[in-house]
């Protein structure tokens, strides 16, 4: 016997070792959704190598990914830059295009209302000296344009044309000391030629002392002379004194038309207005 | 042939420049005044024969674009021109101190001559309080850009035409 279980010892062994895990595995089988206490120890005693674990592994798993992402962030950020760029421009396009669209929307409305032949031109060039007024354009002779045509903006009279090429052409401003505009105070009718006076403003000359004026009162081109048709506004009166002497009033006048933001005009085709 | 070019297209940008950059960004009594700069350069440095009818045509060319009076600037400028090609031999004209305090003065001169122009020869009535009063402003700010100019390598700085 002893020598029988000498022989198969191994296998007896075995066996036995294989039945005994077998009874084990089916004695919890019955509490397999729960741990057994030696589940609970193992577990616990190996959580926080776990947790040390993952931690390290997240960590050079980080590494690695952060590397890889390096790699290319300075290249994306670059493009991202460029593309920024690009919309910012695009951007200030657009509100550029916005605002020439109000601003040509309105002198279509003037061209439309304005009963003579009008051509719309652009502001190029302003003068070379600063005691000087006058402002280039990019319409000449070759559009129809001729010196002593008048010149107006959607707010009001600009000026007139002084000096005309085959492409281009200047504006004398109504604020240059030479240039005068008969004109019309529109409340009370009183007679004066407007002046310039350089400094960006101008001066109602001419005009009776016995004339009324006020301040706020609108001036108006008279249309005498033919250099300007009828009515068209000139400017604003910002200022009137009385000497006690003389027999005209000083009257200052403030332009209706904020000349040094223009960059579109309006010349009127025609030279003479009776 | 070259040199003539290389002179034209500086005249070309510095009219430009004067006339359509320089109005957008700077108010108007602080808006330099790049040929009385040339202007002076020529007076100072320039040996050539042509150096006054260069001066009379910068000149010129400034009257075509700016105020109602061509001629005005010619003259102007070519009176600068020659009081400085007579007193140029006396002066040390490498010094950019100079050429500086020329460009300030000749700016100032300058103005006074076209105020005695337009006073002869115009109606433009009270011109001179807007004159006067840029005149100073201008003569600065002339200086300023004469002083960068200056500050360049010979080289750099433009041959007269």
């Amino acid at each position: 016997m002893i020598e029988l279980f000498n022989k198969y010892k191994v296998y007896l062994l075995v066996g036995l070792s294989l039945l005994a895990a077998l009874i084990f595995y089916s004695l919890h089988l019955k509490n397999r959704e729960h741990a057994s206490p030696l589940e609970r120890s193992v577990m616990n005693v190996m959580a926080p190598a776990s947790k040390l674990g993952s931690a390290g592994n997240g960590f050079f798993s980080g590494l690695w990914s952060d590397y890889l992402d390096l790699v290319n962030v300075r290249r994306e950020n670059k493009e991202l830059r460029r593309i920024i760029k690009l919309y910012n421009a695009r951007e200030t396009e657009s509100r550029e295009a916005l605002m020439a669209n109000e601003r040509l929307k309105s002198l279509l409305e003037l061209k439309t209302s304005t009963q003579v032949p009008s051509l719309a031109a652009g502001v190029i060039g302003e003068d070379g000296s600063p005691w000087f007024k006058t402002l280039f354009l990019d319409r000449g002779a070759a559009e129809g344009l001729q010196e002593g045509m008048p010149v107006v903006a959607v707010d009001g009279v600009i000026g007139r044309l002084v000096k005309v090429a085959a492409e281009s052409s200047r504006v004398l401003l109504l604020t240059d000391h030479a240039s005068g505009i008969a004109a019309v105070v529109q409340r009370s009718r009183a007679r004066g030629v407007v002046k310039g006076t350089g400094d960006g403003r101008c001066s109602l000359e001419f005009t009776l002392r016995d004339e009324d004026v006020k301040v706020g009162d609108v001036i108006v081109t008279s249309g005498v002379g033919g250099g300007f048709p009828k009515g068209l506004k000139v400017g604003e009166v910002t200022m009137v004194k009385k000497g006690a002497y003389g027999i005209f009033q000083t009257v200052e006048v403030r332009p209706a038309v904020n000349i040094s933001r223009l960059e579109e005009v309006l010349v009127l085709l025609q030279q003479t207005y009776d | 042939m070259i040199k003539f070019v290389k002179a034209l297209s500086i005249v070309i940008a510095v009219l430009l420049l004067q006339t359509t950059i320089f109005p957008y960004y700077l108010l108007a009594p602080f808006h330099p005044n790049l040929l009385v700069i040339m202007v002076v350069y020529l007076g100072l440095r320039s040996k050539s024969p042509f150096g006054a009818l260069a001066a009379f045509s910068l000149g010129l060319l400034h009257d075509c674009f700016s105020g109602i009076y061509f001629g005005l600037n010619g003259f102007s400028y070519l009176c600068i021109f020659h009081a400085l090609h007579k007193t140029a031999d006396r002066l040390y004209t490498d010094s950019r101190y100079l050429m500086v305090l020329t460009v300030f003065f000749a700016t100032i001169v300058t103005g006074l001559f076209n105020m005695l122009l337009l006073f002869i020869f115009s109606a433009a009535n009270g011109i001179y309080a807007t004159l006067l009063s840029s005149l100073i402003p201008q003569a600065l700010v002339n200086a300023l850009i004469a002083s960068l100019i200056f500050m360049m390598p010979a080289s750099v700085v433009a041959e007269e035409p």
